[in-house]
C-alpha cells in the first residue's frame, strides 16, 4: 500500500515537473526570438551573469597562457631546427664556395700554355715545409703519375720550382724562391742572360748579367732552356731594381716572383716526353 | 532550507563552471556536464523526485546561462534525473562502478532526450551520425568525473541527515 502511494507520488512529481518546464519550454519555441527569461530569470542572471563573465576572464587568461605555453614550445623547436638549418646551410655554403674557388683556380691553371716536348701533370699541394714556409712544399703526384726528379713545376703565372724528392704519391718540390735554387734565364726583352738564385722569399737574385747588357726594371725574365730542367720560356718574374755597382764586372737584379707561392694551391709539374 | 541553499550553492557552482570552463574545452564538441551528473547521483542516492527536482533546476539554470531556449535542459535533465532515481534501491549503490555507468547511462538518455527536443521544438535538425559519438565521448567524460561528485552528494546527504 505504502509502496503504491510512494509510486504514485513519484509519477504525479514526474508529470507535473513534465507539464512545468513543456509550457516553460512551449512559450519560449512561440516567442519570437524563442527566450523568455522573465522577472526571475533576469534577476538570477543578474546575479549570476558577472560571476560567468568574470570566470569567462579567467577561462581567457587561462587560454592565453596556454596558449603563449604552448607557442613558446613550439618556437623553441622551430628556433632549434632553423638553427640546424642555418647551420647545414652554412657547411653547405662553405662546401660551394670553396668548389667555387677551387673551379677558379683550376680555370687559371688550364691557362697554362703547354711547352712542345713536355706533357703536364696537375697536382694539387698537400703540405709546406713548416719550418722554411717558402722553401719546398709537397704535391699529390709521384712516380705513379710519371713525376720524376728535376721536373719544371709551374702555374699559369709562371715557374715555381723544380721536384726533388719523388715517391710513388707524392712529390717534394723545391721552390725557386729557395736559397738552394738556381736557374738559368733570359731577360725577355734583350735576350741578356744569367742566373736567378733564391733569397728564401719571393724576391729573387738575378745575378751574372752583362755589364754592358740592355736591362731595365720591368724587364720580364723567362727561363733559358738551358741546364734541362726548365723548357725554355716559362716566366720567372720581373726585375724590380738593378744593381749598378761601380768597378763590378757583372750587372746584378733583384727579380720579383711572378707566382706567388704564399697561396699556392694547385700546380703543373711539366714532364718531358721520352 | 538548509539543504535547498547548500544544493542550489553546488548547482550554480556546477553550471557556471560547466558555462563558462568546461565547455571551452576541446573535445569534438562533447562537453562535460556535472550538472547532469548530479542530477543522476541525487536520483541514485535521493530517490526519483529529488533526482528529477535537481535535474530540473539544474538544467533551468544551464538554460539561462547558456543562452538557449528554457526548458529544453530543464526537461532533459528532469527525465534523467528521475529515471536514475528509479533504480534507488534495486542496485547495490557501493559498486565502486556505479557512479561511472550510471552517469554513461544518464547522458545518454539526456542528451537522447535534448535532441528529440530541439527537433520537435524546431530548434534545429539533428544528424545522428555526428550526434552519436559527440554523446558517447560526453558519456565518457561524465562518468570520469562521476565518482568525486557521487561521493560528493552522498556526503552532503550524510551530513545532513546527521543533522536531522
Amino acid at each position: 500500500m505504502f509502496d503504491v502511494i510512494i509510486a504514485r507520488r513519484r509519477i504525479a512529481v514526474l508529470v507535473g515537473l513534465i507539464l512545468f518546464t513543456l509550457a516553460l519550454l512551449t512559450s519560449q519555441v512561440r516567442s519570437a526570438d524563442r527566450r523568455q527569461v522573465g522577472p526571475l530569470g533576469t534577476a538570477v542572471l543578474t546575479v549570476l551573469l558577472p560571476i560567468q563573465t568574470g570566470m569567462a576572464h579567467v577561462a581567457d587568461a587561462g587560454t592565453r597562457w596556454w596558449r603563449l605555453y604552448t607557442e613558446i614550445g613550439r618556437l623553441r623547436q622551430e628556433n632549434a631546427r632553423l638553427r640546424s638549418e642555418v647551420e647545414r646551410l652554412s657547411q653547405d655554403l662553405t662546401v660551394v664556395r670553396e668548389q667555387a674557388i677551387s673551379a677558379r683556380r683550376m680555370e687559371r691553371l688550364l691557362e697554362f700554355r703547354p711547352q712542345p716536348g713536355y706533357r703536364t701533370v696537375a697536382a694539387r699541394v698537400i703540405a709546406r715545409d713548416a719550418e722554411r714556409w717558402f722553401s719546398t712544399l709537397l704535391v699529390d703526384r709521384g712516380s705513379r703519375d710519371g713525376v720524376r726528379r728535376n721536373a719544371a713545376v709551374a702555374t699559369a703565372d709562371g715557374v715555381i720550382g723544380r721536384v726533388i724528392e719523388v715517391t710513388p704519391t707524392a712529390a717534394r718540390v723545391l721552390l725557386i724562391g729557395d736559397s738552394r735554387s738556381a736557374l738559368s734565364v733570359i731577360v725577355q726583352r734583350s735576350r741578356e742572360a744569367g742566373i736567378v738564385e733564391g733569397r728564401g722569399g719571393e724576391m729573387l737574385h738575378l745575378k751574372y748579367l752583362s755589364r754592358t747588357g740592355d736591362v731595365a726594371a720591368g724587364d720580364l725574365v723567362v727561363t733559358s732552356g738551358l741546364g734541362g730542367v726548365f723548357p725554355r720560356g716559362l716566366v720567372v718574374g720581373r726585375i724590380v731594381t738593378i744593381n749598378r755597382e761601380p768597378g763590378a764586372l757583372q750587372l746584378e737584379a733583384e727579380v720579383k716572383s711572378a707566382a706567388s707561392v704564399a697561396r699556392l694551391e694547385e700546380v703543373v709539374i711539366l714532364i718531358a716526353k721520352p | 532550507m538548509n539543504r535547498v541553499v547548500t544544493y542550489g550553492s553546488v548547482l550554480i557552482v556546477a553550471a557556471l563552471v560547466q558555462t563558462a570552463w568546461l565547455a571551452r574545452l576541446p573535445g569534438v564538441g562533447a562537453v562535460i556536464d556535472p550538472v547532469l551528473v548530479l542530477a543522476v547521483a541525487t536520483g541514485f542516492l535521493r530517490g526519483a523526485e529529488s533526482g528529477a527536482v535537481i535535474g530540473l533546476a539544474g538544467g533551468l539554470l544551464q538554460d539561462l546561462l547558456s543562452g538557449g531556449p528554457l526548458g529544453m535542459h530543464g526537461l532533459s535533465k528532469l527525465v534523467a534525473g528521475f529515471g536514475s532515481g528509479l533504480f534507488e534501491r534495486s542496485i547495490y549503490i557501493e559498486n565502486p562502478f556505479l557512479p561511472a555507468v550510471a552517469a554513461f547511462a544518464g547522458t545518454l538518455l539526456g542528451e537522447a532526450l535534448l535532441n528529440v527536443i530541439g527537433v520537435v521544438t524546431g530548434l534545429g535538425s539533428v544528424s545522428w551520425t555526428e550526434a552519436v559519438p559527440r554523446v558517447v565521448i560526453q558519456a565518457g567524460l561524465n562518468s570520469v568525473i562521476a565518482p568525486p561528485l557521487f561521493r560528493g552528494v552522498r556526503s552532503l546527504d550524510e551530513r545532513f541527515e546527521r543533522q536531522h
